[in-house]
């Protein structure tokens, strides 16, 4: 059998569901219609130009012609000088307006594809919290770095090309129909072929290349982990393992370019053949013509020297017309983002006060599977109620519904009065703080770091911060004290003090609730114990809801609810809890001796 | 080599000694396909530039009023679109084939390298950079290793056609020999700046990739507490700042494109001026003159490649350089080790610290500082990552044995284990002693929850084994990838087991019952566990506290919890005057004792008196 099949396993295949939407066609439509309405000047100014620049391409041909018209009916005058200065000022022209061409189009793709990521940053930055908790960020982070480097090279490339193409080859065939307008079906006759040949090929392409470049990507992605994983992989001696993971990634990979390759071992004689076709059809239709006396030498020159002109803006319109179906899926993946609901919380709901009070809360993640069955629970201001229990019982749960970004599927969770699920997200952070383990530091200086809690802090208020939770010592010492690049690529700050950060964020964010959700969990324990004495500080007079991993945790708590299998199985101080002889006094036993 | 038989079954030892040697060292070794692309390459390109000769003979028969040489130049013409045709398609296939086999040869290289280093690999310079060659370099070296037998082919191509033309018709050939050269190197001059200002724009580009995907990462946190107007700004400024260096880069590239088409422009109107002359001195015939234009106006293709190589060259050197420093990175200590393939199985000692982690037993570390529990910990394996005194396993020194023999031994589970992308069934399946099974591992590790989670979470499976984890375990609490990562290295079951905190992330309740199930699934083996956890400590046979790099005392974990006010203050947290009060009220004897008895044991295992040891864990055990 000749020719490739596509090979079966696919690395572009998704192998966890979407947790975002992917835009539909429409969506789509309406964005990319808008992008253009947006730069509708610059897409104007760009067609002009390249008008401009392919017409003054256009008049070498047509002058040749003339010159050879008139050089075989051995005119007296040939006017020489007049048509070598004719060519010279086109030439003049089409050098000028072909660097315009150039320019205009990357400004314009630029302009677009500036326009197209910042929209999306700002689309995704304004997701509700529950969504994020819910999808993780996965998702959005392969989208940012991913599909934006596919939609960079159609929008800085393929866009301003086919452009550019579609209108050179439009202008050709005008300029041939209307010059020698004998010569035009010569070149038609090559179509058919053309049309056969591209159709099968662009039914193929778009997906073939997609898994060819996620095949690819899964190659650079299998040696990055084999990097991250030094130690554990040399700790299991998985090192033989790693190298038979590259080599199969590399087999998946090539496979999939062996798979294009015959695409376009198909394609390319295709093309090839179309432009010989086209010549020589010109040529032999026009030979014919001439020595019939319908058209002139002249006319077959330039209707010849025309065809062979054609090859370039066919070329690229081939060349570019891939690349921009393999962007359509990407940018796609970019516009589903606008097809989720915003945070549609009502501005004006206020609390009066600021205790929190669940009243017989159902909530689960899924249809008919709920986490949280009937919790009901009365936290006063300032109260330190710590919520313990397995893992899986659903106290994270019920933190992250305390702290607003849930709303509860049955029940209510009010803070002074105002229920939460209501409230716009940047209304609730006002008042309440979800602390989680995920103690990320931006890449930026210092002060961006503290400045995203408070944007109108003075440095001075920065510092009273850092202080509060111990952080000024080794702060200070820094050489650029807050212009001190931090984050990846930056300095490298230690879990504490990135913990510190986290907190110092608290101080200058000042809510009056607190949901700490496994705050000091990733933290080595014995680095943990200088952190806590910072946040006891920061702790002071709020009301907190801690989920306790450690036991001390809960001892430090008035109030103690131990959840278990998404009910509050017991509550109270912990001398009532010991007491009591339930799950927790057994617990407290064991851990304290 | 062909694509469909890659992956390369042994990529070759690369000359790494420069970026040079590197790239003259892949292309050497593809000979036959260079040459195969040359030879393609010729006969595309050399059917190409003969397209005008056709042309203007067919002009010429029209103006003779030749019918049948206009026919013949027709045939010609069919025969010269055949070789275009197959020499640009086999042209392709054998310069793509040249670029995939660079490329993938590259990878297996950095992949082996990877490997290779291990351990080595954790100082971030050294790991960011083979991932960076990997994303980035590989593919500039293909490209130019790829380019060069299609750069000779044009090159050669230039130089026929000239003589060609020059044969051909003297008088205009002449003018066009003369002028092809400077085309060729016209732009050279520009591409420095024209590659430089493209580095600076990607660059830039990657800056912003960089903060898009850090803000996003740190979404969760800048949701719950504000600042996204801050971070989008920074971004805005960011993107802008791309646009304007890609800008920047396409005015040079435009400049490029303009005297592209202007400097054969002129050599046009000189070939047309000059042409014309000549043809109505009669020296030359009509259908020469179109000939030689339409020539001059195919040549620009062949051109093209001239650049395309200065191009690829100044991309690919210092990727070149970049992978050839990679590739001859090395380990400070070396794998193979100067003793025979072994694994012992006995005591496992640490002269440094003195510490003792008996076989077949559990054994609790507490060590006041982390980072030096850390150290101690990996020296525990031996083979670390800086020299020093090597820990003795059953007297036999770790570092003297081969590095797999040694990992075989005793498995050093870190503080952060990393969990490898794939299903679970992949996960766990390690090289291991075989008598633990997956099942047994998850249960003692107390898994259920993240068995049930994986389950749910996956797309196309309800068995759990099947379910994907995704890099690092991302998807995955903190606390669940501890889990997976202990049950991982039970499955494993070395002779010796060293965990660094496995449970920091676990909350009271499972941890308590992973130290059960973790004590059972070890009976009878070596276990040593650094942690500060009193439910772990708890069950532990005995207690070694680790004080400033020095055991300073062992009993069970009760007994130093009434007798050692340090341990307390690492164990429980209390804080200073507490100690102060409890110091006050103890008086520290039995930490002598204890580091007495250590000192013992120390001389048991020298002379490897065995009942005498027995002896000694009694009187341990009992005290």
């Amino acid at each position: 059998m000749i020719g490739v099949a596509p090979p079966a396993y696919d690395p572009a295949a998704p192998t966890t569901a979407n947790t975002l939407p992917v835009g539909a066609p429409a969506t789509v439509r309406a964005y990319v219609s808008e992008l253009f309405r947006r730069h509708r000047r610059a897409f104007l100014l760009l067609v002009t130009v390249n008008t401009v620049a392919v017409v003054a391409s256009m008049v070498g041909p047509y002058l040749l012609g003339d010159l050879v018209e008139r050089v075989s009916d051995g005119a007296r005058e040939l006017h020489l000088g007049l048509t070598i200065g004719l060519f010279g000022i086109a030439l003049a022209v089409q050098a000028v307006f072909i660097r315009q061409v150039r320019l205009r189009g990357a400004m314009l793709g630029e302009r677009m594809l500036a326009d197209l990521r910042e929209d999306f940053l700002v689309r995704s930055v304004g997701l509700p919290p529950g969504v994020l908790e819910r999808a993780g960020t996965g998702d959005l982070l392969s989208r940012i770095t991913t599909d934006i480097d596919r939609l960079a090279n159609a929008m800085r490339e393929a866009v301003p090309q086919l452009a550019i193409g579609v209108v050179w080859a439009l202008l050709l065939l005008g300029g041939l129909v209307v010059t020698v307008p004998a010569l035009a079906p010569a070149v038609l006759i090559a179509v058919p072929l053309l049309v056969v040949g591209c159709r099968w090929y662009y039914k193929r392409a778009p997906a073939g290349y997609r898994s060819e470049a996620a095949g690819y990507a899964a190659v650079a992605a299998a040696l990055a982990e084999t990097v991250d994983a030094g130690r554990t992989i040399e700790a299991h001696r998985l090192g033989d393992r790693r190298i038979a993971l590259s080599e199969r990634r590399v087999k998946e990979w090539t496979a999939w370019e062996n798979y294009t390759l015959w695409l376009r071992s198909v394609l390319f004689p295709v093309i090839n053949i179309t432009h010989v076709t086209v010549l020589c059809s010109v040529l032999m239709l026009g030979g014919v013509f001439v020595l019939h006396g319908w058209i002139g030498v002249g006319e077959l020159t330039t209707g010849a020297l025309l065809a062979q002109m054609l090859v370039d803006p066919v070329n690229l319109i081939l060349r570019w017309y891939d690349e921009l179906q393999v962007a359509q899926v990407s940018l796609a993946r970019l516009v589903g983002v606008r097809d989720i609901e915003p945070d549609a919380g009502d501005a004006g709901l206020s609390p009066e006060g600021r205790d929190v009070h669940a009243d017989r809360v159902h909530f689960g993640y899924r249809e008919g599977v709920d986490v949280l069955r009937k919790v009901s629970l009365e936290v006063a201001p300032g109260t330190r109620l710590a919520l313990v229990g397995p893992s899986g019982a659903g106290k994270s749960t019920l933190g992250r519904l305390l702290a607003g970004i849930y709303a509860p599927r049955d029940g209510r969770i009010t803070l002074g009065g105002a229920e939460l699920s209501r409230m716009t997200a940047e209304h609730v952070r006002s008042h309440v703080a979800l602390v989680n383990q995920e103690h990320h530091v931006f890449v930026g200086s210092l002060r961006d770091n503290l400045l995203l809690a408070r944007t109108d802090a003075a440095d001075a208020e920065l510092w009273a911060a850092l202080g509060a939770v111990d952080a000024d010592g080794w702060a200070r010492a820094l050489d650029e004290g807050l212009d001190t690049e931090v984050g990846s690529g930056g300095l490298a700050l230690t879990p504490a003090q990135a913990q510190q950060i986290a907190l110092a964020r608290l101080v200058l964010a000042d809510p009056h609730t607190l949901v700490l959700d496994e705050a000091t969990s990733l933290l080595d324990p014995r680095a943990a114990r200088h952190l806590e004495r910072s946040l006891a500080r920061v702790l002071d007079g709020r009301t907190v809801v801690a989920i306790a991993h450690r036991l001390h945790t809960a001892h430090d708590a008035d109030v103690i609810a131990v959840v278990e299998n998404g009910r509050i199985s017991e509550l109270g101080s912990h001398d009532q809890l010991v007491a009591a002889e339930g799950a927790y006094a057994a617990l407290w036993r064991s851990w304290h001796g | 080599m062909q694509i469909q038989d890659l992956p390369y079954p042994d990529p070759g030892v690369p000359d790494a000694r420069s970026g040079p040697r590197f790239l003259w060292w892949l292309g050497r070794n593809q000979l036959g396909g260079q040459f195969k692309s040359l030879a393609w390459g010729l006969l595309h390109f050399v059917s190409v530039c003969a397209l005008p000769f056709w042309v203007g003979l067919a002009v010429q028969a029209v103006v003779d009023r030749s019918g049948s040489r206009l026919a013949l130049t027709g045939g010609l013409m069919a025969l010269c679109g055949a070789g275009i045709a197959v020499g640009d398609t086999f042209l392709h296939r054998a310069a793509v084939t040249n670029w995939i086999t660079a490329a993938a040869r590259v990878q297996q290289l950095l992949a082996r390298q990877a490997a290779h280093l291990g351990s080595a690999l954790t100082r971030r310079v050294a790991a960011g950079e083979v991932v960076a060659v990997s994303t980035g370099d590989v593919e500039k070296i293909g490209w130019f290793v790829e380019a060069l037998s299609r750069f000779l082919a044009a090159a050669l191509t230039v130089v026929v056609v000239c003589v060609g033309l020059f044969v051909y018709q003297p008088a205009l050939g002449v003018v066009v020999a003369v002028g092809m050269p400077v085309l060729a190197v016209s732009v050279l001059p520009l591409l420095p700046r024209a590659t430089r200002r493209a580095d600076i724009q990607r660059e830039k580009a990657g800056r912003a990739t960089e903060l898009a995907s850090d803000t996003v990462a740190g979404l969760r946190v800048l949701r719950g507490i504000g600042g996204e107007e801050l971070f989008l700004d920074r971004y805005r400024r960011a993107s802008q700042e791309v646009r304007h260096a890609a800008v920047r880069s396409a005015r040079m590239w435009s400049l490029i494109s303009a005297i592209q088409v202007l400097l054969p422009g002129l050599l046009l109107i000189v070939v047309v001026w000059h042409g014309v002359h000549l043809a109505r001195e009669g020296r030359i015939t009509v259908g020469e003159l179109v000939t030689v234009y339409s020539a001059v106006m195919v040549m620009s293709y062949p051109l093209r490649h001239f650049e395309e190589i200065a191009m690829a060259y100044s991309f690919s050197r210092p990727s070149a350089r970049r992978a050839a420093r990679v590739l001859s990175l090395e380990r400070v200590t070396d794998t193979v080790g100067s003793r025979a393939a072994e694994v012992p199985a006995g005591d496992l000692y640490d002269p440094a610290t003195g510490l003792l982690v008996p076989s077949g037993r559990f054994t609790a570390v507490v060590c006041g500082d982390p980072d030096a529990a850390g150290r101690l910990a990996e020296r525990l394996g031996g083979h670390p990552a800086e020299a020093g005194t090597s820990v003795l396993l059953d007297g036999v020194a770790l570092d003297e044995l081969p590095l797999a023999s040694a990992r075989t031994a005793v498995l050093v589970q870190d503080k952060d284990p990393v969990l490898l992308s794939g299903s679970l069934r992949e996960l766990l399946d390690v090289p291991s002693s075989g008598a633990v099974g997956a099942e047994q591992a998850l249960a003692a590790a107390q898994c259920g929850d993240v068995l049930v989670a994986l389950a749910q979470g996956s797309l196309d499976t309800d068995d759990p084994m099947d379910a994907r984890i995704t890099e690092r375990g991302r998807s995955l609490s903190g606390g669940q990838r501890q889990r997976l990562a202990l049950a991982r290295s039970l499955i494993t079951d070395p002779e010796v087991l060293v965990l660094d905190e496995p449970t920091s992330a676990v909350d009271s309740h499972t941890e308590a019952r992973i130290a059960d199930g973790v004590r059972k699934l070890r009976a009878g083996r070596t276990t040593a566990v650094f942690t500060s956890s009193p439910l772990l400590l708890d069950h532990a046979d005995r207690v070694v506290l680790v004080h400033e790099d020095e055991v300073v005392a062992v009993g069970t974990h009760r007994d130093l919890l009434r007798s050692e006010p340090r341990y307390r203050a690492v164990v429980t947290r209390e804080t200073e005057e507490e100690t102060a009060l409890h110091n006050a009220a103890d008086s520290g004897t039995a930490p002598q004792n204890a580091v007495a008895d250590e000192a013992a044991l120390r001389s048991t295992l020298d002379d490897h008196d065995v009942a005498l040891r027995g002896a000694l864990e009694e009187i341990e055990e009992t005290a």
